[in-house]
């Protein structure tokens, strides 16, 4: 043994003095690192239970549950992940692809129990410690699986457009629309907001992989009006989008429209397949619009011979009489309804039901009758001067244009109203104007404000851009003329509100605030209703009526057994909704002609 | 002489607190028997309209005479109030229905509405001109009922008339 040996073990002594690197209490001293994946937080209100984490995960570790006092709402599936931690991996996948940001991953790593069960829990919902850790894993900023923004829809630009009734929108290529649909995650949120629930994130994988007969066939399982939809809908399915969380809805009604487009109109019979063998039941059908023709081609493929009685002289009803060749062109409805008629259903035009033929010999000549004659008459403000001839009403115009009757175009008019009602007539107008005088002089004068509009923000944002001046927030009060009695405009108030602290219709004006609008013609757009006069006195006091409108159970029945009602005239006017009216009185109609009248 | 001075206030258009009360209890009557005749005459769609007018009519009578009979208001009854300039325009609400005989959903609402302003105007005219007292509470009483279903006319003008909002 040397010195050295003998020396050596108190060297360690000089150690005594130095910081030690151990750690005394590491249970609790030791805390994760700032982006350590530990255990999960889900903002509750911010979770929109889409399930994107669900799909993603690939240990089968998420399950989307029912919480309580979570409920299902528009764009809100009412569910919550609940995470297996016997199953995750940490890998925080979930955290990256999660659509609102809400699902996060705190810096926690230990959890003592000894029951076993404990360990598979609902993140937001079971209060835990780190709840409100600010540190651990987020998905980084401006980090995002898919594009926040949405393939842009072209258009035909204003100038080409104001001079025509051409469609103006151009419709996706196939590079495009793939593009769009890969932005979805197909959650399915957008299903349950659809009135006819359309299996949307099926169609839309039928874009990605580029099998547009499976997309067509998709379609028109749940809506014979998909060439209609796919421009005009009103699209509510993409408010539910779970992308438009962080950025752009996807653009759901124009791939919807896109599948239409890339199938030949020759094989979309082929592709539906051939009605049912022939019942032997009739049914009768009054006005073919969407509901109507709906219930039309339901009833017919399941063998039923169904008569349509359409009082114009071409099919549509709303879609064609209410809304401008320019958003939806005639030529589309005519190939949508020839495909509904490729079903066997006859239409019988010109014919007007309380004029031509009674309700009374429907309910005796067939099994069942389905009234569906939308909202064609126009109301009027009925401020002083509005009996006059050259206050006219939307919808009269509207028709007259697509009719092609000849309508009167003065060189300035003022509009009252601020709907699609109201944009549609000014920009058809606009239109006239331009062909006939070179030049456009439209007014639109709504009582809601620009932020409020109760017309699409689309419809707004394009009567702008055609030169259409709209002024908002206000009131009319009087039509104007001049010593002659001629038309000289509309007179209005500032509006300062329109609703009061409940939310009642209640406006106010500011009176001093004045201002003159000139123009030749005052056109009224501010609301629609049925003309019901078909009923005839003794059915309608024999109809239990609702608030103004025919009273329907919910599968579309009257309280007469053998009458259905639906669409517009019932629910007011939406197409999509009148197909998801059609479709419930088919099945209703359907029920009890098969096992009443059988 | 000041404006309150004995020969202004002879001068000025007085009425009995009783006198006001009649006069409004006529005024819901009018209006109740108004809407409950025109029941039959008008389409089945639109008699859940008149029917409602015609209850919450009805409602207003009983309220109206009601408080007419109220035992605290005794003393008060024959007190003169100061009647404002709109009194002529509802009296004439009281024995003037405007409306034919088959009038439509627009045109019973639009009567409906303007009887309720004017009996609005009224009520609170009547509280203006009164000084701070029982009597002028009962009018803005009379005042925030009529202000309701003005409010709730509104509401079903705008369902009715700005149908969907089209």
């Amino acid at each position: 043994m040397s010195v050295r040996d003998v020396i050596a073990p108190f060297t360690a002594w000089k150690n005594v003095f130095l910081d030690p690197v151990s750690i005394k209490d590491p249970i609790n001293e030791r805390p994760g690192a700032p982006r350590y994946r530990g255990f999960h937080q889900n903002d509750m209100d911010k979770c929109i239970g889409c399930g994107t984490c669900e799909t993603i995960c690939q240990n089968g570790a998420i399950d989307m549950v029912p919480v309580e006092g979570q409920e299902t709402k528009d764009g809100d599936s009412g569910l919550r992940p609940r995470i297996d931690y016997g199953r995750c991996c940490w890998c925080a996948l979930c955290v990256d692809v999660c659509m609102t940001g809400s699902l996060t991953m705190s810096n926690e790593y230990q959890w003592v129990d000894s029951d076993p069960d404990v360990f598979r829990f609902i993140p937001g919902a079971e209060k835990k410690s780190w709840d409100d850790a600010e540190l651990g894993y987020r998905r980084p900023e401006g980090h995002a699986i898919k594009p926040g923004s949405r393939v842009e829809m072209g258009e035909v630009e204003p100038e080409a457009r104001i001079c025509n009734f051409d469609e103006i929108v151009d419709g996706y290529s196939i590079e495009q629309a793939v593009l769009e649909a890969d932005r979805c995650v197909e959650c399915g949120l957008c299903v349950a907001t659809c009135p006819t629930h359309m299996a949307i994130p099926e169609y839309i994988a039928a874009v990605r992989e580029g099998d547009y007969e499976q997309g067509l066939r998709l379609l028109y399982d749940s809506n014979p009006f998909s060439q209609v939809c796919g421009r005009v809908c009103t699209h509510k399915c993409e408010t539910a989008c779970a992308a438009r969380h962080e950025g752009d809805p996807i653009a759901i009604r124009w791939l919807k429209r896109h599948i239409t487009d890339q199938v030949p109109i020759e094989k979309y019979t082929e592709i539906i397949g051939a009605p049912d063998a022939a019942t032997g039941h009739k049914v009768a059908v009054v006005g073919a619009g969407p509901a109507g023709l709906t219930t039309a081609y339901d009833l017919a493929r399941k063998g039923h011979e169904v008569v349509v009685f359409e009082a114009q002289a071409h099919p549509g009803g709303m879609i064609r009489y209410g809304i401008p060749e320019y958003r939806l062109p005639y030529d589309v409805i005519d190939s949508e309804v020839a495909v509904i008629e490729a079903q066997g259903v006859k239409i019988n035009y010109n014919c007007r039901v309380g004029v031509d033929i009674t309700m009374e010999q429907l309910r005796d000549d067939y099994d069942a009758v389905l009234l569906t004659i939308g909202l064609h008459l126009g109301r009027s403000t009925r401020i002083p001067g509005s009996e006059h001839s050259m206050v006219t009403k939307a919808v009269d115009l509207l028709r007259d244009i697509t009719a092609g009757i000849e309508v009167e175009v003065p060189r300035r008019a003022v509009v009252i109203g601020g709907g699609n009602v109201a944009m549609d007539i000014a920009r058809s107008m606009a239109r006239l104007q331009k062909q006939k005088y070179g030049e456009i002089g439209m007014t639109v004068t709504a009582l809601e404000d620009l932020d409020h509009f109760l017309a699409d923000p689309e419809e707004v944002k394009e009567s702008f851009e055609e030169g259409i001046e709209i002024f908002d927030a206000r009131g009319p009060r009087e039509i104007t003329f001049d010593k002659h009695g001629n038309l000289t405009g509309l007179k209005t108030w500032r509006v300062t509100s329109i609703f009061d602290e409940q939310g009642r219709f209640a406006p106010s004006y500011d009176e001093s605030d004045e201002v003159d609008h000139t123009g030749d013609m005052v056109i009224e757009a501010i609301g629609q209703m049925s003309d019901v006069s078909l009923l005839g006195e003794e059915l309608t006091e024999k109809l239990e009526w609702d608030r103004g409108r025919i009273q329907v159970d919910k599968a579309g029945r009257t309280s007469e057994p053998w009458l259905w009602s639906g669409g517009d005239c019932v629910k007011g006017p939406d197409v999509v909704h009148a197909v998801a009216d059609g479709h419930r009185s088919a099945a209703s109609i359907d029920s009890y002609i098969t096992e009443v009248k059988s | 002489m000041t404006l309150e001075g004995t020969g202004y206030r002879r001068l000025k258009p007085m009425k009995t607190l009783g006198e006001i009360l009649d006069v409004a209890i006529e005024f819901e009557q009018t209006a109740r028997d108004f809407y409950s005749g025109l029941i039959p005459k008008v389409s089945k769609q639109l008699r859940y309209l008149v029917e409602e007018l015609a209850e919450e009519e009805q409602r207003h009578f009983d309220l109206f005479s009601e408080v007419r009979a109220r035992p605290d208001l005794e003393s008060q009854i024959g007190e003169m109030v100061e009647t404002p300039a709109s009194d002529a325009r509802f009296t004439d609400c009281v024995h003037l229905p405007e409306l034919g005989e088959k009038p439509d959903d627009q045109e019973v609402l639009q009567f409906a509405l303007g009887r309720e302003q004017a009996a609005i105007e009224q009520y609170s005219a009547l509280a203006k001109s009164t000084p701070p007292g029982p009597i002028r509470e009962l009018f803005n009483f009379l005042a925030d009922e009529e202000t309701q279903h003005k409010n709730e006319l509104e509401k079903i003008y705008y369902e009715v008339v700005h149908s969907g909002g089209v």
